[in-house]
């Protein structure tokens, strides 16, 4: 019986070339990089953009055929803006996968703990309270925006410790109460805010229109080693697959690795929305995609749905602003909304907490 | 014995990916570094313009001896001092009311871009669009190479946008005008920041000569109990106390009903019942409100101005709108608040055509 | 006299508000095959759970080959002790050789992951337990009982010198539970593997373990070869049925 060679199954066809993989979700960055930059409501010339960014970028030292304007709009508005969509998009489909992996639900996205009702409250009473703030082009805004994801995650996470249910379900149904509270204080803070209430509305509705250098400086480096880190612990998520027992067997520090899991996670997700506003779907739909293709193991799911989301929400923000800036989140929800529901087709039932 | 079997999920080179998920952050943070150091390309307004531009069509400057106007400073109504280089070629503006000011004054040549809500005069609604009520189009107003553009204070325009636009070197003057007086305010800084500093004074003058004359009109008129309607589709909303409409309701020679808060512009029923008004003049007429719409409404039989007919409409944008054509607006309320009224005969406001 | 592997001394464990083991004493020695068996409510899982660690007792001993448990982490108690789980359900489609595949990670290197080594081992385990029918097919989609094939597998892949087993034949056939057996069998006379097994099936576990150990509301009855420890008396005392309805073997 032993030693014979044993057929494995089905192989998973490109899931099962990883290198390939990261090469064309590379090739679909760079893509959406060029075609970001290159193309906007107003018409820049091909061989402009790549003089400039070959003059900006490589300190080339080019015949100046181009105008301010355009290398304005290219270095200060595009450029940016594409990078912004792209660090964005990568912290949401990491955190959304490693929340369905905590919390062991295909319905978990990066929000449903409470985090984007505590950023919208903060980012509300930012903008209902009569002080101006801005600390290297951050505002009030972000700052609250920031706190208010993260209090809110703690809240529900201390909360849910002390609920007599298992810690999975005491996590879902606090973050539901909590986040339900905190919407409700929002309602409450669009209804004092007055002729601010639009600046309260862009935000919920997600947007790269503020993107700036300063501000993708501040959310980069948290978004990228935050993201590092989780993929660092993808051995501890891929024990939770069969459940908090099977796990501790398995060698992970349950209690631990979710809380740690479940910091790093929020804190990407805080850097996202705090720069960009509340963007959905792309941390519910990105690792389920990517689950179809590469399996359910962490190692693959979670450096593809960093590619993959960052890619995702480039060529979105591109959509939404060649149609005229309407709110990505609008892009997001369109093309994730079929596919959720494709999601829910495809869930089974008995499937136990 | 094949190494080709594969039996475990598919391995991301994630070493690899981690590096290089690292350099490339690394060469995003540089250059977000670099540029942000370096100074944005040099600012439009210094850029002098290779055609020449049409001249303002006003009565040339009757004074010899006026010191140069450019460059100059001028303070907004923000009390941000914005700075001119030279007198601005290519202007934009985010307000409807703006561009009639820009037009009134002679500088309509000038303008380069507005909303897409602008409908007079004529020729504003031919011009490119750069601002909707959501959002400000900053890749159009810097690919036009705007030396300045004209924003809506008090969330009119996106506070956002405005700050956005300084940041890219493009001079943003911001006006608010909650009274009257400051309507004339708003119209002598802007003349000034156009170069049009005299034709400014002399319409601010004729315009307030034009306000004087209706004061004076209906002073010794009985001022009848009036309620102006803005809209009444699902709460009422019309003066808040200390607004604008009030001041005009006021000068116009009626007694104005108010809401009982500055910065609540909804009534409710009860309230209005209660102050019963003698006249209701439909500002919302241009959406196809009557006066046998309004007789109808349960709950406003009670009112005098209903069980005497006293409902009449008016042309809302001339009457609210912060613009050169206030005095026309004047004189239709006055008109409205008493039929009878024998009011001099109409100055023309110099530099309209 | 080599260290025993598993050594519980005077073990006593609170639970809620009973004593669900009092006074425990227990010593295992490697490539022993035992079963635990008892009614409901006895105390097997606990013990189980105090021997891997997860519950510590009020008092008394338990050391794994000498080491104390309560000071090892869980990675390497995970490296010495396997245990089968229960059927749970998964969140997303998993195939078979992956489910297998999560038996490595106590063993896998945490940045780089499985190594040539860690798939071989995965190899092996679905040959010994003879799952290689079902690779490809997604986890979810399997009957309860190819599930829990599929998960003793998973436990066999781990390469642990222990392995436990709570009830694994709950949802198998006759056909199958006796497979598992014969699989136990070889696991521990072929490797030497220490099996720990839950049983309720006492014909089972009197045909193919040499060791028994009996447990009833928290103490250890007796322990030793099945015709001394399951005699009709001690059938009717703490079981409660008539001992007829028990089928030794001779």
């Amino acid at each position: 019986m032993t030693g014979s060679r044993v057929a494995i199954g089905r192989s998973r066809g490109i899931g099962d070339r990883p290198v390939l993989l990261v090469g064309l979700g590379l090739a679909a960055l760079v893509v959406a990089l060029i075609a970001g930059v290159g193309l906007g409501s107003v018409a820049v010339e091909p061989g402009d953009t790549v003089a400039i960014l070959a003059h900006r970028l490589l300190g080339l030292d080019l015949a100046r055929t181009w105008s301010d304007a355009a290398e304005t709009i290219v270095m200060e508005l595009r450029l940016p803006r594409v990078l912004t969509a792209m660090t964005v998009g990568c912290a949401l489909a990491v955190a959304g996968a490693t929340y369905q992996g905590l919390l062991r639900n295909p319905l978990a996205d990066p929000y449903v703990l409470g985090t984007a009702s505590g950023a919208a409250l903060g980012a509300a009473i930012a903008v209902i309270i009569p002080v101006r703030f801005v600390v290297l082009e951050f505002g009030l805004l972000h700052g609250l925006a920031f706190v208010g994801a993260l209090v809110s995650i703690y809240t529900v996470y201390r909360l849910s410790r002390v609920t007599g249910l298992a810690p999975l379900t005491s996590l879902l149904l606090t973050g539901y109460a909590v986040g339900s509270l905190l919407a409700a204080g929002l309602a409450m803070a669009m209804y004092l805010s007055g002729a601010a209430l639009r600046q309260i509305f862009i935000y919920l509705l997600g947007s790269f229109d503020a993107a700036t250098w300063s501000r993708l400086a501040g959310a980069l480096p948290i978004v990228v080693l935050g993201c590092a880190a989780i993929m660092l612990r993808a051995r501890s998520l891929n024990g939770l697959l069969l459940g908090e027992q099977a796990a501790v067997h398995l060698g992970i520090d349950v209690r631990r690795e979710r809380a740690i899991l479940l910091g790093l996670a929020s804190l990407v997700t805080a850097a996202a929305v705090a720069i960009s506003g509340l963007i959905g779907f792309v941390g519910l739909v990105v690792p389920h995609v990517v689950r179809l293709v590469v399996g359910p193991s962490a190692r693959a799911v979670l450096p593809i749905s960093a590619i993959g989301g960052a890619a995702l929400l480039a060529y979105a923000d591109l959509v939404a602003r060649l149609l005229g800036e309407i709110p990505v989140g609008v892009v997001t929800a369109v093309l994730g909304a079929p596919f959720f529901l494709l999601i829910l087709r495809r869930a089974r039932t008995g499937y136990e907490l | 014995m094949s190494s080709r079997s594969r039996l475990v999920p598919s391995q991301i080179p994630f070493g690899l990916l981690a590096r290089g998920m690292t350099v490339l952050a690394a060469a995003v943070l540089a250059i977000a570094a670099c540029t942000a150091g370096s100074t944005p390309p040099a600012s439009p307004a210094s850029q002098v313009p290779t055609a020449s531009i049409v001249s303002p069509t006003s009565a040339p400057p009757a004074s010899p001896t006026a010191a140069p106007a450019f460059p100059t400073t001028v303070t907004d109504d923000e009390g941000t001092a914005v700075e001119l280089e030279a007198e601005p070629q290519r202007i934009v503006s985010l307000t409807p009311a703006v561009t009639e000011i820009l037009f009134a004054l002679g500088a309509g040549p000038r303008v380069v871009a507005t909303t897409d809500f602008d409908d007079y005069p004529p020729e504003a609604v031919e011009l490119p669009d750069v601002a909707s009520f959501t959002a400000v189009d900053i890749e159009q107003i810097v690919g036009l190479e705007a030396d300045l553009v004209i924003a809506g204070g008090n969330f009119f325009n996106p506070p956002e946008s405005i700050v956005r636009l300084r940041s890219l070197g493009v001079p943003v003057i911001v006006v608010y005008a909650p009274t009257l007086d400051a309507v004339l305010t708003d119209i002598r800084v802007i003349g000034t920041a156009v170069g049009l500093g005299d034709e400014a004074a002399e319409m601010a003058d004729a315009m307030q000569a034009g306000f004087d004359d209706v004061a004076q009109a209906s002073a010794a008129l009985p001022s009848p109990r009036t309620f102006y309607e803005l809209d009444a589709t699902s709460a009422i909303y019309t003066a808040a106390d200390g607004s604008f409409i009030e001041q005009m309701i006021e000068l116009a020679g009626g007694d104005p009903i108010t809401t009982g808060s500055p910065t609540d512009f909804a009534i409710p029923l009860e309230r209005l019942i209660e102050a019963d008004p003698e006249l209701i003049l439909l500002g919302d007429a241009a959406y196809g409100v009557t006066a046998e719409q309004v007789a109808e409404r349960a709950g406003w039989d009670v009112m005098t101005a209903v069980r005497t007919g006293e409902i009449r409409p008016v042309n809302d944008l001339i009457v609210t709108r912060p613009g050169p054509r206030l005095v026309e607006g004047l004189r239709e309320l006055a008109l409205a608040i008493h039929p009878d009224l024998v009011l001099p005969s109409a100055e023309p406001i110099p530099a309209m055509p | 006299m080599s260290e025993p592997i598993v050594a519980l001394d005077g073990v006593t464990l609170a639970y809620r508000d009973r004593l669900a083991l009092r006074n425990v004493h227990l010593v295992i020695a490697p490539g022993e095959r035992i079963a635990l068996i008892g009614p409901n409510g006895a105390g097997k899982s606990t013990l189980l759970s105090v021997l891997t660690g997860l519950l510590r007792p009020a008092s008394g001993d338990v050391r794994l080959s000498g080491d104390p448990v309560a000071d090892l982490d869980r990675l390497a108690v995970a490296r010495r002790v396997a245990v089968v789980p229960g059927v749970t359900g998964l969140p997303f489609a998993t195939r078979v050789e992956e489910v297998i595949a999560l038996g490595r990670l106590p063993h896998e290197d945490p940045l780089r992951g499985p190594r040539p080594s860690d798939r071989a081992a995965v190899a092996a385990a679905i040959d010994r337990v003879g799952v290689g029918h079902l690779l490809g097919r997604d986890a979810r989609e399997l009957s309860l009982g190819e599930r829990q094939l599929v998960l003793i597998a998973m436990a066999v892949a781990q390469a642990t010198p222990v392995l436990i087993l709570d009830e694994p034949t709950v949802h198998l056939d006759l056909r199958h539970q006796v497979g598992a057996m014969e699989l136990l069998v070889d696991l521990n006379e072929r490797d030497g593997t220490t099996i720990v097994a839950v049983l309720h099936d006492l014909a089972l576990a009197s045909h193919f373990f040499p060791r028994l150990v009996l447990l009833d509301r928290g103490r250890i009855i007796a322990d030793g070869p099945p015709s001394d420890v399951l005699t009709p008396d001690r059938i009717r005392d703490v079981f409660g049925v008539d001992p007829g309805f028990v089928r030794l073997p001779a």
